[in-house]
């Protein structure tokens, strides 16, 4: 079974991409932002990490950077989300396989997901 | 920033004109305020409109949500609006969902959330969207005052300006109001079949403002705040300098019965039933424009066009004035209107392009703007005097809706003591036709003739013929002939001008 971690601060945003995820047979477990998105990632090592932009305590990037500064989780595949345009994403952090612009339909993020996972494999 | 002469403290505008001028400048630096009205009012704009204009003057801004719309939403709602700049996001503003360490920290967790954001992003502005929810999440009132007072201690020492979003509580007072610096409602009220929507600001430490209800919109450029005109312009900007001038109404026949034309730098209404010259009059009046005398038609029934043809067949070249810059047309057709919008409108262009002549044509158009009609004499008031002490002479036209008949009443109660000159136009039946007459009752400081003179609308505009003679009754629409008068007893021809 392929494994998940969704770190997101709204609660409503993690929620559905949770039950998305989990209907399609993920195992998904969360976090409300990058310092407990690390904490989760040294729990369960996931096959992929959906990552919001912009969190409290430590943001997306800084979460992403920390993950490919530690060899245990520098080949995990990175699908990076925001509210705001790509544009100010990559200026702070370009290693992502596949970036999604909130809002997004369930169906784009499932088919996203896949593909990165596919891919990966 | 700017920094407040009379107290000393920093503001940090808006960015929302009419808003920053009702709190005189803006928030006071460091200060709490309270932003409250039901779901809908226009809060989460307003603060996020704050936000982006604070940013684009330099400074950094912390947006904390708890339960309300997603960041993702509420961005592609603001996305349309001209103050957006995602450019701004993350670097300047940054927005963070505060609900998951509410759930599990509680305020203390909400309360080092802000300390850390605002430390983190050097943010000279906080906004907490959904502050109503930590009232909910605390177990005492106690528990909440300390919260309160927390966000107050922090935001104070890092000179941070907060804003707490809440949809208002039913308590008539609730601990939260009495600790912060402002509190400052939304609303969105029904009057008949129309809304409008309303700004009260309740309380503002450290600070005169503009007190009472301002009308405000949500447009495309954000809010868009029209604080009261009565509030405004209570004391007018300029002292009034008044000396005796006149200024030509356009219609020679007029000048004469007024001693040259009128006052300059007064108030005149002109009432009259519909087609009785009313626009016409406006049309001279403003035809003797120019650029450095530049006057303004500011029109709420014939549009520009008809204006223009109307003008030119009276030989007024109301287009190249307009081009040449000596006439501005600025027509708003009755609709929803906000009074005090277009009470703004009328002072913005005229102090923009120094207006001398402006005829305000018709009254009606600013009254059927009003959702509180009891506002109207102390409305038009304080625009007179406005206008006045910008140096503007003004004609505004008035509708009377009887064609004929022996009652003539002024649109508004006290209407004629709020008008320096007041002109009747009306018409009667003479001998089998209905003749349109001109009469006089008031110029302020000036003789007048107060005889009815018959008047004609010609290719050369209004024509003003002799005293009306040989008949009597004439203002009740329906003239018969006189008794006899001796000649030793006809009335003296000129009125004395009133003390």
């Amino acid at each position: 079974m392929r494994t998940v971690l969704i770190v997101d601060d709204e609660f409503g945003v993690a929620d559905v991409l949770v039950a998305a995820l989990e209907d399609e047979g993920y195992r998904v477990f969360t976090a409300a932002n990058g310092r407990q998105g690390l904490e989760r990632l040294a729990e369960n090592k996931p096959d992929l990490v959906v990552l919001d932009f912009m969190m409290p305590l430590l943001d997306g990037p800084g979460m992403a950077r920390a993950m490919r500064a530690e060899r245990a989780y520098e080949a995990i595949p990175i699908i990076m989300m925001s509210a705001v345009g790509e544009a100010a994403v990559r200026e702070r952090f370009d290693g992502y396989a596949a970036f999604l612009r909130k809002p997004f339909s369930i169906p784009v993020f499932l088919k996203t997901v896949a593909g990165v996972i596919a891919g990966r494999s | 920033m700017t920094k407040d002469k009379q107290t000393d403290l920093e503001r940090v505008p808006t960015g929302i004109a009419g808003l920053d001028r009702i709190l005189r400048g803006g928030f006071l630096k460091g200060g709490v305020y309270i932003v409250q009205g039901t779901p809908g009012a226009g809060k989460t704009i307003l603060a996020n409109q704050v936000c982006f204009r604070h940013v684009a003057a330099g400074g950094h801004a912390v947006f904390i949500t708890l339960l309300s719309e997603s960041h993702a939403r509420m961005l592609q709602h603001l996305r349309p609006m001209s103050f957006y700049d995602e450019a701004a996001i993350p670097s300047s503003i940054y927005y963070v969902s505060g609900f998951n360490i509410l759930e599990t920290d509680g305020l203390k967790g909400i309360v080092d959330l802000i300390r850390r954001e605002i430390k983190g992003h050097r943010a000279s502005l906080l906004v907490l969207d959904g502050f109503s929810v930590t009232e909910e999440s605390a177990s005492s009132e106690r528990e909440f005052k300390k919260f309160v007072q927390e966000i107050q201690s922090h935001t104070a020492a890092s000179e941070c300006t907060a804003l707490l979003l809440t949809n208002g509580s039913n308590r008539a007072v609730t601990p939260e109001y009495t600790m912060v610096d402002g509190l400052i409602d939304l609303d969105n009220s029904l009057y008949g079949e129309r809304s409008e929507r309303g700004l009260l600001v309740r309380k503002f430490r450290g600070s005169g403002f503009l007190p009472g209800r301002h009308a405000f919109r949500i447009t495309d450029d954000g809010i868009v705040v029209y604080p009261r005109i009565e509030a405004v312009f209570a004391k007018p900007s300029r002292r009034d300098e008044y000396r005796l001038r006149r200024i030509s109404t356009g219609i020679r026949g007029l000048d004469e019965m007024i001693g040259g034309g009128l006052p300059a730098e007064t108030t005149n209404g002109l009432f009259g039933p519909t087609g009785s010259g009313k626009t016409t009059s406006g049309l001279q009046f403003v035809g003797l424009s120019t650029a450095a005398e530049p006057g303004l038609f500011f029109g709420a029934f014939e549009s520009p066009e008809r204006l223009r043809v109307k003008a030119a067949s009276i030989g007024i070249d109301l287009a190249g004035m307009e081009r040449r810059g000596e006439v501005e047309i600025i027509w708003r057709p009755q609709g929803e209107h906000i009074m005090d919008d277009l009470g703004h409108q009328i002072i913005d262009a005229v102090r923009r392009r120094s207006i001398k002549r402006l005829v305000v044509d018709g009254l009606g158009g600013l009254m059927e703007a009003a959702v509180h009609r009891e506002r109207i004499s102390r409305y038009i008031s304080a625009l007179a005097n406005e206008l006045r002490a910008l140096n503007a002479t003004v004609l505004m036209t008035m509708e009377d809706r009887q064609i004929l008949g022996a009652s003539m009443r002024l649109p508004i109660d006290g209407m004629s003591s709020l008008l320096e000159g007041l002109m009747l136009l009306r018409y009667a039946e003479v001998e089998g036709r209905v003749q349109r007459l001109l009469s006089i009752t008031k110029i302020r400081d000036s003789d007048f003739d107060p005889f009815l003179h018959e008047m004609k609308i010609t290719n050369r505009g209004i024509e003003v013929g002799g005293r009306l003679s040989g008949a009597e009754a004439i203002l009740s629409g329906y003239a018969r002939e006189p008794k006899a008068v001796p000649t030793g007893q006809l009335p003296q021809k000129r009125h004395r001008p009133e003390e």
